[in-house]
């Protein structure tokens, strides 16, 4: 388990940088070439929604897709949010993200805490059981949930997506929360036993307090992957109004199948809000990735 | 004490293991159940049919069709991912400037949706005014130009480009965290030993590198069985099945044609293939484990 199981590690962006150099010149000039058109092939994309979404239909046949726009117009940005039903798909992706969020890493504290200051016989291979879920195709599970869901009356509501995602959300959690609890020292908890505190207060009073780090990198991970997620509201909804975005984004492009400008906006929609982790908590995130990068 | 102690474990561990076993664990073995059945998705109803979906699994031409896309996929993630990962998170580390700049635009892909990133390459690959069609044209290519989804030469090979671009900042990040944690001793005595770059790279780094090469690895075989959700957007496993990956075919039996049964017996398969992946790094885990100890 030596690279998954590690306590956080440094954060790469902030700890290299500033190391001697042992390129000779031309090396060190076709690099930068190479380096410098692998910049423009992974710039275009970003840049080739952002302009689309800013043009008019008749811009767009007239011009392509890719020439710059007139003006900064938003008006599609207004469609897709007005008529195209963003909104409403908006608001669903919050209703499963952040519960679905929070409690998959409540889950995560409660069997973390459990496997690195309780463990007892067998809590090794139940732990191993739990993180190999992350390996775990969906389509395994396909059938049977939909079956479920079916049964008991919550196929196309939100509920499935959020039950689901706090479920598989489980081996990573409860991996990151296991290796930052077990590096907390032991005496900690031993001084709060002599106090009196019960298990309970420990986890509360003594060990959630420290655990803000781990804590914020299960949620910038957490939150991106459920915003993410394609499959599941696929899977368990049918009706327009229990959309979430990312299959809003294709139920629309059959409604928009020629405006181009009104999907773009939808797509740039759709990724505000992972984007925002991206800029503003970049460190947790990349940090998550590379310890449970199994999950993706 | 130890009685307490006991409540407390149970206590902690009953919500999310129910959770986990009902919506995971459960719905996993009941998939094996239905993979003997003939159940079509909506009759309560169904019958036992035996082996007879996983007969019908290896005797169908659309399934090892599946099979070979889903290993060309997986050569592609074990090649370009790994490879590009590590050389990219090389040239970085070793102090360029602007490479925090650099890396940001290289693992910006990863916090974005395979959903939008399908929709973007869609508009790149589109024939008469795609990004990709017009800078052929520019350099004189015309010839080359084509509807890339649309050609069954290509789309599996347009559908994997695209995710590649996703999942080579992936490489990447993982690569530099253990570069980071390589101590420069190391390759500063290497170097004090007479050791040029390449000598240093191949016997002090790469082994060095080893968790985060099995990380990579693993996490390019099973994304690779995953493969759906952009290849759904994209294409559908279209056309002519031409990019129909096992999780896209799974999808299409199951929820398409409402062969529940036979999806079943397909993700079956899929499970288990990925239970091998699971066994063996596991197994390359712990052996590392030891050799670091």
């Amino acid at each position: 388990m030596t690279d998954i199981t590690a306590t956080l590690k440094p954060d790469p962006v902030s700890a290299a940088g500033s190391r001697p150099t042992r390129w000779r010149r031309g090396v060190r000039i076709t690099l930068y070439v190479l380096l410098t058109a692998l910049v423009i092939a992974y710039s275009m994309p970003g840049i080739g929604v952002l302009i689309t979404s800013m043009k008019t239909n008749a811009q767009i046949s007239a011009e392509g897709l890719w020439s710059l726009p007139n003006s900064l117009m938003l008006d599609n940005y207004r469609e897709a949010w007005v008529s195209g039903n963003v909104s409403t798909y908006t608001v669903n992706s919050f209703l499963v993200t952040i519960p679905a969020t929070l409690l998959s890493i409540l889950m995560g504290v409660l069997t973390g805490y459990v496997f690195s200051k309780l463990p007892f016989r067998g809590s090794e291979m139940l732990f191993i059981f739990i993180v190999a879920g992350m390996f775990f195709p969906p389509q395994i599970v396909l059938v049977p949930l939909f079956r479920l869901f079916n049964t008991i009356g919550l196929y196309d509501t939100l509920w499935p997506m959020i039950i689901v995602h706090i479920a598989f959300g489980l081996p990573i959690c409860t991996l990151v929360m296991r290796n930052f609890f077990s590096a907390v020292p032991g005496a900690l908890r031993e001084a709060a036993i002599i106090d009196g505190a019960n298990e309970g207060q420990i986890l509360l009073k003594v060990m959630l307090p420290i655990s803000l780090p781990a804590l914020a990198v299960l949620a910038t991970l957490q939150f991106t992957w459920i915003w993410n997620d394609f499959l599941w509201p696929l899977i368990f909804t049918q009706s327009d109004g229990n959309r979430t975005i990312m299959v809003g984004l294709i139920t629309l492009k059959g409604q928009y199948s020629v405006a181009w400008g009104v999907q773009g906006a939808m797509s740039v929609i759709a990724s505000l809000p992972t984007l925002f982790i991206f800029i503003f908590f970049q460190r947790y995130f990349i940090q998550g990735l590379t310890l449970g990068a199994v999950k993706g | 004490m130890v009685r307490s102690r006991r409540l407390w474990t149970a206590g902690l561990l009953a919500v999310p293991l129910t959770l986990y076993i009902i919506i995971v664990i459960a719905p996993l073995l009941y998939s094996f159940f239905f993979s003997l059945t003939d159940w079509n998705g909506f009759n309560p109803e169904y019958n036992f049919v035996g082996l007879k979906n996983f007969e019908r699994v290896f005797s169908d031409p659309l399934f090892s069709n599946a099979i070979k896309n889903t290993v060309i996929w997986m050569v592609v993630a074990l090649t370009v991912p790994v490879v590009g990962g590590l050389a990219l998170a090389l040239l970085l580390h070793e102090g360029i400037r602007f490479a925090n700049l650099y890396k940001s635009l290289f693992y910006l892909p990863i916090c974005l949706s395979l959903a939008v990133i399908g929709q973007i390459w869609i508009w790149i690959y589109q024939p008469r005014w795609g990004l990709l069609n017009l800078t052929l044209e520019g350099l004189g290519l015309g010839g080359a130009t084509r509807a890339w989804l649309a050609d069954p030469d290509v789309a599996l090979a347009a559908v994997i480009v695209a995710w590649v671009w996703q999942q080579l900042g992936l490489g990447m990040v993982i690569f530099l965290a253990g570069l980071t944690s390589i101590p420069t001793e190391l390759t500063e005595a290497a170097q004090i030993d007479g050791a040029n770059f390449r000598q240093s790279l191949r016997h002090v780094v790469v082994p060095l590198l080893a968790p985060s090469t099995v990380v990579v690895v693993a996490l390019a075989v099973i994304n690779s069985l995953k493969s759906f959700d952009i290849v759904y957007i994209m294409t559908r496993g279209g056309p002519f099945h031409s990019s129909d990956t096992l999780a896209m075919f799974m999808y299409n039996e199951s929820f398409k044609k409402y062969y529940m049964g036979y999806g079943s017996a397909i993700s079956v398969v899929l499970f288990l293939i990925a239970l091998v992946v699971i066994a063996l790094y596991f197994r390359q885990v712990r052996a590392l484990e030891h050799l670091y100890d």
